[in-house]
């Protein structure tokens, strides 16, 4: 049986409520269990006590950025942390590549769809985990 | 007296204003979906007759639903054409919002101030007064 990652719990750390809410919904719609928080000291916090399977991130979180969170899933989940991918607008070049080397695993730029977002997550969800190398301090 | 960042009048670029809507609307078709969802989870439990009717009202959600995606995708295109110099008078707009929820997160996402109108039991979406 082909493992397509269903009833997997994904974590979205997203400032907008209404990107958040959406993206809650379409992931429950298609039979995920999504988890929101709206700032990265909250992703921070339930990363503590929830290992999720995927996360999505918005990189410009406020207080504490999406590299923070990449940071600290990597830390929690010694350098093997699960799949990640990291959302914002106009991401550059150098932003992805710092995302990539703190374990993200795709990046999706703004503005994007419900659609987008869940094919996404989709074939997130199909990478194996992968060890991070290098950890920028 | 200093005005305080609520006093201040909202300021916002059109693109700004055009994606929000954007995401408002791609919020309402996600609702649709669930409740597409929901309806069709109900279907098996219903008597022939009112499985008919529920079937129209799922076609209809449906159809409501993929109305939704597509205004949403024409808003956010149009938001990505417009020049970033272009302002909109997002203060009047806003007030005329009825719904708190939906005032706030225009708001916010505008770059305005929360007035925690989410937390409250009567800040539903749900405009029934």
């Amino acid at each position: 049986m082909q493992f397509d990652g269903r009833s997997s719990k994904i974590m979205i750390a997203e400032s907008d409520r209404t990107i958040l809410e959406m993206l809650q919904i379409r992931l429950d719609v298609a039979g995920y269990h999504p988890i929101g928080v709206r700032n990265g000291a909250a992703a921070l916090e339930l990363l503590q006590h929830t290992r999720p399977d995927a996360m999505i991130v918005e990189l410009n979180l406020p207080d504490v950025d999406g590299y923070e969170v990449l940071k600290a899933m990597s830390a929690y989940s010694n350098r093997v942390p699960p799949p990640a991918l990291i959302m914002g607008r106009g991401l550059s070049m150098d932003a992805i590549k710092r995302a990539i080397s703190l374990g993200a695993r795709d990046c999706l730029a703004k503005p994007f769809s419900g659609a987008d977002a869940l094919d996404r997550v989709s074939r997130l969800l199909k990478m194996k985990p992968q060890a991070v190398k290098t950890v920028l301090v | 007296m200093t005005a305080t960042a609520r006093d201040k009048p909202l300021e916002a670029s059109l693109a700004g204003a055009l994606d929000v809507i954007a995401w408002e609307i791609e919020l309402a078709g996600a609702r649709c979906i669930q409740l597409d969802t929901l309806i069709g989870a109900m279907l098996n439990t219903l008597s022939p007759e009112n499985q008919a009717q529920a079937l129209e009202g799922l076609h209809t959600v449906d159809l409501l639903s993929q109305h939704l995606t597509g205004i949403s995708a024409f808003a956010r295109e149009l938001g990505e054409g417009v020049s970033p110099e272009l302002e909109a008078r997002v203060d009047e707009a806003l007030s005329k919002v009825s719904l708190g929820a939906l005032a706030d997160r225009l708001t916010t996402a505008l770059g305005g101030v929360e007035r925690g109108l989410n937390d409250g039991a009567d800040c539903g979406d749900l405009d029934l007064f």
